[in-house]
């Protein structure tokens, strides 16, 4: 389990990270969304070691991380880099065995990843010689050719054709079904729909929501959609229990204040009174809706904290 | 293995191995190891060089040829002397160049001819010559035997009885000493430069963040310099002993005469002023972000040290015992320079080579601390330069 509890970080005046508490459970494929300079990238990096927290705790199965213990995590850095000069397997095999790996276990985990991600005919050749492609798949073989037990991956899926997005999701999917904790930050809000258990949503270098998708659902404003064709526009609007209402080309949809079964009963009532009702049915927002919503509802708490915080 | 020094040891084999396999290694051990012996056989030349002449003697001054053929050796030139049948024959052959000199007419005052002016050695063998006919002649005329006079003159002459005699290997001393503190400072700089120049292309191509996910900024450091630092000794080896045998096969060098005290002084010297330079090169290019850049931040350290040496191998050839040279080796950043070459020369009493050695630790140690620091601090920082306030402040845990 990887748990980030309460870590706080200033650049200079800049708050990039305010107390971001999040925990990664073992076998869970954990989503990290939030727009540019939330938070995402200072978080992982301070959980690698890469960077030190203000204040705050970063543990690995209750304990705090130390430098043996990052060790075991498999690290992919928003600012993919490697060395350009390096052969690919020599480059793997060098950066398994600076996690600690044998060498006869490096070799043979850089043969395996080079190819589990079609790139084993390239492993004789200088990185810089790789397409970006390749170079991608090759940073994510360093990040995997550890064997580490907790994946932290920064934007694995930018840059990646859709090919390399369907290994990329494999590899994650069964590290996560192996028992590791696995983390990933993205701004593909339906990738990380398909794919994650839970999901963090971060703003202004703080946790705003977390759960599963269906969590986040529940707790976000539900919605209604109401589909009566003959209904006059504003129809809904003085309605008990009703917050507020839009007209879709679906129907109406309204937010409800208050989802109880009597809110539900006055709704019906007052669309069947206009005529046929064809549809009426609980709205299933997808998590880029959901995202927005808990983004535009947490402002920040002081006016003054820098907006694009440095990530 | 140590569970900290094993990346240590990773980190260094990986420096030493992508440089020494690299084309441009070998390239370049051998282009200086040609410079170098190009440069030798350029000063073997020049040194061996000795002035020979020709001189044509006719008339009376044929009288000339044994007194011009003794004095020759005196003046340190090796002399010809070519009857000539007549004043215009010699005369065409001074100035078709076959003769440097034509001697006729009187042999005590001999008309010299020569294209423009007389060599100066050459001239004084003549005056030497003419002084031994006058006075030869002045001698028989009085009835004294000149050989005689030339056998008495040949006993006489002080005994030097010297304090401390002057040693006879005092040149190939001064010849090691001088050649040990030019390698010393063409590897320090080279393979120093070496080390900012590996930390920018990490910074550079970002790799630098997996690699300190995975290890200490010191244990990357400190494997990057002793990886290099290993392939600067290995090339330091290779030249010393390319050079060590070409003058040993040349008789320029024999052996004793602290050969294998001065290589290993210069071996240990090398070892703590790599130390030295190599991790203020490290900060130094911690500091910057891109290739471009690097440049600006070596400049003030590769001019101070060329500084330095310039003035430092200045000193040593003109005054070895100088009071100015005694104070710049003993100056941490100089001493590794110049402390080899005057333990080469002998001139460095033992008291200053341990209050060198001495200052040099202590100085190096606080160069790892602070430069470890700055290290540590800017080598995550990518975009624009570090500035070194920036750089000094923040420590990593």
């Amino acid at each position: 389990m990887l748990e980030i509890d309460g870590v706080s970080k200033r650049f200079g005046s800049t708050v990039a990270l305010d107390g971001m508490t999040l925990t990664v459970r073992p076998g869970e494929l954990y989503g990290f969304v939030g727009a540019n300079g939330a938070g995402k990238t200072t978080t992982m990096r301070i959980a690698l070691g890469v960077l030190a927290a203000d204040a705050g705790e970063v543990r690995l199965d209750g304990r705090p991380l130390d430098a043996a213990s990052r060790r075991r995590i498999g690290y992919m850095p928003e600012e993919r880099g490697l060395y350009p000069r390096m052969a690919v397997g020599t480059q793997l095999r060098y950066l398994a065995e600076l996690r600690g790996r044998s060498a006869a276990d490096a070799r043979a985990a850089a043969d395996r990843w080079t190819e589990r991600l079609g790139i084993a005919d390239r492993r004789g050749d200088e990185v810089q010689r790789l397409s970006l492609g390749n170079q991608q798949r090759v940073q994510l073989a360093a990040a995997l050719v550890a064997d580490p037990d907790v994946l932290v991956l920064d934007e694995p899926f930018s840059g990646l054709d859709p090919l390399a997005v369907d290994v990329m999701s494999d590899v994650l999917r069964e590290r996560r079904d192996a028992g590791a904790p696995v983390v990933f930050s993205s701004h593909q809000l339906e990738l990380v729909e398909r794919l994650c258990d839970r999901v963090g949503i971060v703003r202004a270098g703080r946790a705003v929501a977390e759960g599963t998708v269906e969590e986040l659902r529940d707790a976000s404003a539900p919605e209604l959609l109401v589909v009566a064709p003959h209904a006059t526009p504003g129809w809904a609007d003085a309605l008990p229990g009703v917050d507020g209402t839009r007209l879709t080309h679906q129907g109406t949809v309204l937010t409800l204040g208050d989802p109880s079964d009597a809110t539900l009963t006055t709704v019906l009532d007052a669309a069947r009174r206009t005529g046929p009702v064809l549809e009426f049915r609980r709205l299933r927002p997808p998590l880029s809706e959901i995202y927005r919503d808990t983004v535009a509802d947490t402002r920040p708490p002081a006016p003054s904290e820098a907006p694009g915080a440095a990530a | 293995m140590n569970s900290a020094l094993r990346p240590v040891a990773l980190i260094a084999r990986r420096e030493f191995a992508s440089r020494v396999k690299g084309r441009a290694f070998v390239v370049g051990t051998l282009v200086v190891l040609l410079l170098l012996g190009v440069y030798a056989a350029v000063v073997a030349t020049l040194a061996s060089g000795e002035d020979t002449a020709r001189v044509g003697v006719t008339g009376a001054a044929v009288a000339l040829t044994g007194p011009l053929q003794r004095a020759a050796p005196t003046e340190g030139l090796s002399l010809t002397v070519v009857p000539q049948p007549d004043v215009a024959a010699g005369e065409a052959a001074v100035r078709a160049g076959d003769l440097d000199a034509l001697v006729g007419g009187d042999a005590v005052r001999p008309r010299v001819y020569v294209e423009s002016e007389p060599d100066a050695a050459l001239e004084r063998v003549i005056v030497d010559a003419t002084t031994a006919v006058a006075r030869d002649a002045y001698l028989v005329g009085r009835g004294v035997d000149p050989v005689g006079l030339d056998a008495a003159v040949a006993e006489s002459g002080p005994v030097v009885v010297s304090a401390e005699p002057p040693d006879p290997q005092a040149g190939q001393r001064l010849g090691l000493g001088l050649a040990g503190a030019f390698l010393l400072f063409f590897s320090i700089q080279t393979y120093g430069a070496m080390v900012a120049q590996g930390v920018v292309e990490e910074k550079a191509s970002r790799v630098v963040e997996i690699v300190l996910s995975s290890v200490r900024p010191w244990q990357l450091l400190l494997g990057k310099v002793l990886g290099l630092g290993a392939v600067g000794l290995l090339q330091l080896v290779v030249l010393g002993g390319a050079g060590l045998a070409v003058a040993g096969a040349a008789g320029v060098l024999s052996g004793g005469a602290g050969l294998v005290s001065t290589v290993v002084s210069v071996v240990v010297w090398y070892l703590l002023g790599f130390a030295l330079y190599a991790t203020v090169f490290a900060a130094a290019g911690s500091l910057v972000s891109r290739q471009e850049d690097t440049q600006s931040v070596l400049s003030p350290i590769t001019i101070t040290v060329l500084l330095g040496f310039v003035v430092g191998f200045n000193l040593l050839t003109s005054d070895p015992r100088g009071t100015a040279i005694t104070v710049i080796s003993l100056l941490p950043p100089f001493s590794p320079l110049f402390m080899p070459a005057r333990i080469a020369l002998g001139v460095a009493p033992v008291g200053q080579v341990v209050l060198a050695f001495a200052l040099t630790i202590a100085f190096t140690a606080a160069v790892l601390a602070l430069g470890g620091r700055i290290y540590a601090n800017s080598v995550l920082r990518t975009g624009a330069r570090v500035s070194f306030r920036e750089a000094w402040g923040r420590a990593r845990p």
